[in-house]
């Protein structure tokens, strides 16, 4: 599914104002600020079995979700950047 | 955190960061939680959540998801999901604790106190507002007993319960999250509708945006709450009730790179930023 980009903005005194009224230095539509309009993909859904997740932690050792959480409720955030 | 880990919820953030990235972020905010890095996004493509918008050759954004939350049951199924077409809001803590306990409420459960009349009570699950966090206000409705409020869609003719805020442009506000609701049938006839009973929540999501007046430490939030209760013979006439509450507005979450009002700069972002651009580039 290839949703529509959000591009709806206003220059303001301090950067760009989107349609929400969240002010940033990023004109919405583009970047980091390519928003979706609509539908959008959001992945498997409520009901779902969680898919595994392995990648690598911050201090670099393996990780895989379900090893990991090892039984305990979870809540699994996907975020752009930590750097920017 | 320490709510989190009382409740015995684990917490895991992913992002396209490299991991030496992650570690710094992490002692310059004190985490706790897991740190994932996925720096070449396959994670996030195997949830088919790449943000799809973003050209390959956009360095370096290219690689993002579309940010959201899963929450997750001891037996491994998602329960809720938080997703939001602006990429900046996201779920408050209190949202997530709250799903991952089972909440919010999506049943009626019994009324103790029995009140004569309607009771409303309206407050913030959370001690404050900040920028893009999303928070719920909670309206709380304890209905006497053998007596029920219209859900939504009410029948014609009636009300169904409902809360509206008054506007406000530092507000940002998402559709109302509402309990599942009952089929009531009339006696002696065919007639059904759907309503709520004893004790039931609706939940309004919103945060606070960068608008006017926006580095403001408080904000006032105003509004209404309305409904029509009922028994099995008569109707009461429709019934509303005014609200008002002043939040204290705290700072947006930590960022690494930006100049925002209480972001902290992570002293090796900018090179972390750079790296990230150049290794992105040279992958091609």
């Amino acid at each position: 599914m290839q949703p529509e980009l959000e591009t709806r903005g206003t220059r303001t005194g301090t950067g760009w104002q989107d349609h929400d009224g969240f002010v940033g230095p990023v004109q919405p539509g583009t970047g980091p600020r390519s928003d979706p309009r609509g539908d959008f993909p959001t992945g498997p859904e409520i009901g779902d079995a969680m898919p595994d997740a392995r990648c690598i932690a911050a201090d670099a050792t393996q990780f895989d979700l379900h090893a990991h959480r090892a039984g305990r409720p979870a809540v699994f955030v996907f975020y752009r950047s930590a750097v920017w | 955190m320490q709510d989190f880990d009382a409740a015995g919820v684990a917490v895991y953030a992913l992002s396209y960061d490299e991991a030496d990235a992650l570690r710094d972020f992490g002692v310059a905010h004190g985490i706790t939680y897991t740190l994932l890095s996925d720096p070449d996004s396959d994670v996030i493509r195997s949830f088919s959540i790449l943000n799809t918008l973003i050209d390959p050759n956009a360095h370096p954004w290219y690689g993002i998801p579309y940010p959201g939350t899963y929450v997750v049951s001891a037996e491994g199924a998602i329960t809720h999901k938080f997703f939001d077409n602006n990429l900046a809001l996201r779920a408050g803590p209190e949202q997530l604790l709250r799903a991952a306990q089972g909440q919010p409420m999506l049943e009626s459960k019994p009324n103790e106190a029995a009140p004569e009349e309607v009771q409303v009570r309206v407050a913030l699950d959370g001690d404050n507002l900040a920028p893009m966090v999303q928070k719920d206000l909670v309206v709380r409705f304890s209905v006497p007993t053998g007596r029920h409020v219209y859900a939504k869609p009410a029948p014609q003719g009636a009300a169904a319960v409902e809360v509206t805020l008054d506007e406000n442009e530092r507000l940002v506000q998402r559709p109302v999250v509402r309990p599942t609701s009952e089929p009531h049938a009339l006696a002696g006839t065919e007639e059904s509708f759907q309503v709520h009973h004893d004790v039931f929540e609706l939940r309004l999501p919103l945060t606070v945006n960068g608008s006017a007046g926006s580095d403001a430490a408080a904000i006032t939030i105003s509004g209404e709450v309305s409904w029509q209760c009922c028994d099995d013979e008569v109707c009461d006439i429709p019934t509303s009730q005014r609200f008002e509450l002043t939040l204290p507005v705290s700072e947006p979450p930590a960022v690494a790179l930006g100049n925002r009002r209480g972001a902290t700069l992570e002293p090796n972002a900018m090179a972390h930023f750079q790296r990230m651009s150049e290794r992105r580039r040279g992958s091609d």
